[in-house]
């Protein structure tokens, strides 16, 4: 099959009432036999570069626009975005707001009924087949997980057979699980139909991956065209667009004498390429697993025998969490994790007393949450919603961090809101609608209004959301300013990275309940442990396996100490 | 406090799902298996018929109907008992304030003889705005969005307003969902009252302030949601499909009446007519 080109040439484009173009003198070329990844800082400009491929830009966002855009030899000002929406399908960011219909099948069959063909039931199912989703064409769109209704987004793209697919940072809505099978899926498709495809993504080690080329996008202008092994070798200039490199290519400069190097020069951006270029460590400086904090503080949380679930449409109440028993103790600093679907969330949210138990008790701090109002559980207790956006219900991101303190009529309110913002460095958000940020900003957000209220327990649900490393860094400094005064922290997350470095006790939670719950070394120790809860250890852990270090490092700087001194030996 | 427990879980999840039972799950529903005009039609029909009645038992017996048909299109309770008590309520408060009227300007047979009186008079009218409530949802609330778009747009209705209603059903949840997430945000960072007076009014006051600031935060956050919406429907090709026979023709293919459209619709009105007859 012959190969078809987007050819960027001198583009330059300017939002309307905006002085500084977003592009500048833009030039690149993609081709359908590629798998591509675009990546760049926040505002350089690569999100608008991609909707010029598809038409969005200029012909929904009005704004100058000068240079040429082809695809497939139409330029794009001569099209409409639908015309040209046929060739470059664009699965959004927030894609399940790309989601217009109620069921599965219409929403795919949606576009094809559009334009008129008269094969779209056809096209509909073969478009579901290709994601793996063929028996869930007449379930209605809510009812699916987040990770399928990516998929719902992706086929609806297909469905009108284009050369070119985009996708919009599927691992940022995404949890690592489900985006590693969108990239499966993606890389799939790529190569099996030629068709091009363009993602654009933070997480390098996606990129090492599954992408054959990199385009590095920096202040509206595309700075380089690579191969992924070379871009993702260019370190210090991802850095500046606060991107980070892989662990492993991290690991390989940090150790000394060029001993990461690979024969060719460069350093290595998979776990694979790791593990043949770094030399064995002969094992031999096993580190005991530390004990875990369970025993050493007062128990604070009970919860036991509790069975809770929630009504479904079609198949009655389905049962999250059975006979299920959990003791919390001070100093405990907890992370919860597994699959989705596991009960993470519905965990937290007994705790809140936000819902009561069908069956079985719940004790916070010595109240039995079912005779408790949550509004007097939150005396103590903290909940921060996975969903950021639920959180700010004032116009400003200052009247929302000072609402719980306003209500309880807190003497110094002022000086303890002023307080959270410095400390968090909100200053510049903080007259601003908590609504209108961005994601990492109202995460950021989020975690002050947590903050403010000075409790004794924290519960984050999926703080890191989308592995956002800043918002990671985040987390990790409100916990520290909290240790003060908080007795426990308990995290549900996806994100094994900061499990790794932050955990002392790790709750895996599979279908039937509890699967582990152990010391967070003791937990990177069995792969097929993680593996059974969907969870994928950071690469840092893979590679230490792979390498025989039989316990684990879990982080970058841990396992460069353990492959230094091996060589001195 | 147990029963407060089965208002905050049982009753808003049962609540939830009652009502997206009642919007999505037509699978069952009787007025789901006939063509969407035909039922359009039928509705527009029954909303006018009770009027030329004007004794209780034909309405009675319409009302009976009525409900039997909402039952079989599996119309949510809550949202039956919601709409019978706001008729109740109305009508009430008219012949309350009627009667009083009436006593105070020294009608004979007292208040409570006023209150027989206006009931009795005023019964007719209670039924008919009934029948026509009960009959309205459960034909709408029956009908798949996809069954009901189409037979609208058959109709002649325009194609933004039949996408809207599909969009309105597939957003639906969305909403609910958000409004809930908020509401319950706001418990977490407010303080209940702690003295909840006589049957805790106090406190079921300050849960009626708490779902009414939800509102505003809803509203906002899916209208947000909506920009990327319509980038997506421009890219999915609706604006070119709004003057493209072809995408009209496919969207309409598959309507046909057929005989069992014809006989409910001929049952309904020998109903009538023996209603009218007989009662």
């Amino acid at each position: 099959m012959s190969t078809k080109q987007i050819t960027v040439e001198n583009l330059t484009f300017r939002y309307p009432g905006s002085d500084d173009p977003v592009l500048q003198n833009t030039n690149v070329h993609i081709d359908t036999d590629e798998f591509t990844a675009i990546v760049g800082g926040n505002g350089s400009g690569k999100t608008t570069l991609c909707k010029t491929f598809n038409g969005l830009v200029p012909h929904f966002f009005n704004g100058t626009f000068e240079g040429s855009v082809r695809v497939d030899g139409t330029e794009t000002t001569d099209s409409d975005v639908s015309a040209l929406s046929r060739t470059v399908g664009y699965v959004f960011q927030d894609f399940e707001n790309q989601l217009v219909q109620p069921v599965v099948r219409d929403d795919v069959a949606f576009a094809p009924k559009n334009h008129g063909l008269a094969d779209y039931e056809t096209r509909a199912q073969q478009a579901l087949e290709t994601v793996g989703l063929g028996d869930a064409a007449d379930r209605f769109i809510w009812e699916l997980s987040g990770g399928q209704q990516h998929l719902v987004a992706l086929a609806g793209v297909l469905a009108m057979d284009p050369e070119f697919i985009i996708v919009d940072e599927p691992a940022a809505q995404l949890d690592p699980h489900n985006a590693r099978e969108t990239y499966e899926q993606l890389q799939e498709i790529q190569r099996e139909t030629d068709v091009g495809v363009i993602v654009i993504e933070h997480h390098t080690e996606f990129i090492a991956d599954y992408c054959d080329r990199l385009v590095m996008v920096a202040d509206g202008d595309v700075a380089w065209t690579e191969p992924v092994d070379v871009g993702l070798n260019h370190v210090d200039e991802l850095l500046a667009e606060d991107i980070h490199p892989p662990q492993v290519t991290q690991i390989a400069r940090e150790l000394p004498d060029d001993r990461g190097r690979l024969p060719n020069g460069r350093y290595p951006v998979t776990v694979d390429q790791a593990a043949r270029c770094f030399r064995t460590v002969a094992d031999g400086q096993r580190r005991r697993a530390t004990p875990d904090g369970r025993g050493s503080g007062d128990r604070l949380i009970s919860v036991s025998d509790v069975t809770h679930g929630y009504p479904t449409l079609r198949e009655g109440r389905k049962t999250v969490l059975e006979s299920f028993d959990l003791e919390l103790y001070a100093d405990d600093r907890v992370a919860l994790v597994g699959a989705n679907g596991a009960g993470k969330s519905t965990l937290l949210r007994l705790l809140t007393g936000l819902e009561s138990p069908d069956d079985g008790t719940v004790t916070v701090l010595g109240q039995d949450t079912n005779e408790t109002l949550p509004e007097e559980l939150a005396d103590e207790t903290v909940y921060i919603h996975q969903n950021p956006e639920e959180m700010f219900v004032e116009e400003t991101v200052r009247e929302d961090i000072a609402y719980y303190l306003k209500s309880r009529e807190v003497p110094d309110t002022d000086q303890r809101v002023d307080d959270v913002i410095s400390f968090l460095d909100l200053e510049d958000i903080a007259d601003r609608d908590g609504r209108l940020l961005s994601l990492g900003q109202q995460r950021r957000a989020s975690l002050a209004i947590g903050l403010a209220t000075d409790p004794s327990i924290v519960l984050l649900d999926e703080p890191t959301g989308s592995l956002d490393l800043q918002s990671r860094r985040e987390v990790t400094r409100m916990l520290s300013r909290s240790d003060s005064r908080t007795e426990t922290v308990v995290i549900a997350t996806h994100d094994l990275q900061l499990v790794a470095a932050w955990a002392d006790r790790v709750i895996v939670l599979g279908p039937n309940g509890i699967l582990a719950d152990e010391p967070a070394q003791a937990v990177f120790e069995q792969p097929e442990l993680l593996q059974q809860a969907n969870l994928r250890p950071p690469q840092v852990v893979g590679l230490s396996e792979r390498l025989g270090v039989e316990s684990p490092a879990l982080t970058v700087s841990e396992l460069v100490d353990q492959l230094t001194a091996a060589e001195v030996r | 406090m147990g029963y407060l427990d089965a208002l905050r879980n049982i009753t808003i999840a049962d609540i939830k799902v009652d009502l997206m039972r009642t919007a999505y799950d037509n699978d069952n529903a009787l007025l789901n298996k006939f063509d969407p005009r035909v039922v359009i039609i039928w509705a527009a029909i029954f909303v006018i018929v009770p009027w030329f009645f004007y004794e209780p038992e034909p309405l009675f017996a319409m009302l009976v109907a009525a409900l039997l048909l909402a039952y079989l299109s599996q119309t949510s309770i809550y949202l039956l008992a919601l709409l019978i008590w706001g008729s109740l309520t109305n009508i009430g408060f008219i012949v309350v304030l009627s009667s009083v009227v009436y006593w105070w300007q020294g009608g004979s047979g007292g208040l409570r003889g006023a209150v027989v009186d206006n009931s009795v008079a005023l019964l007719p009218f209670t039924l008919k705005l009934t029948v026509i409530s009960v009959v309205s949802l459960a034909a709408f609330s029956a009908m798949s969005p996809k069954k009901l778009a189409k037979g609208l747009l058959s109709l002649g209705v325009p194609r933004p307003f039949t996408f809207a209603i599909a969009y309105g059903y597939r957003m639906m949840p969305v909403l609910l969902e958000e409004y809930h997430d908020l509401v319950n945000s706001l418990r977490l960072r407010n303080k209940a009252p702690e003295n909840r007076g006589l049957l805790r009014w106090r406190y079921f006051l300050y849960l009626l302030k708490l779902s009414i600031k939800a509102f505003y935060p809803m509203a906002f956050n899916v209208a947000k949601r909506s920009r990327v919406t319509v980038e997506a429907m421009e890219t999915k090709g609706f604006s070119h499909s709004l003057g493209d026979e072809a995408s009209r023709a496919l969207r309409l293919g598959d309507l046909e009446i057929q005989p069992r459209d014809v006989s409910f619709v001929t049952v309904s009105l020998l109903f009538v007519v023996v209603v009218a007859v007989y009662l």
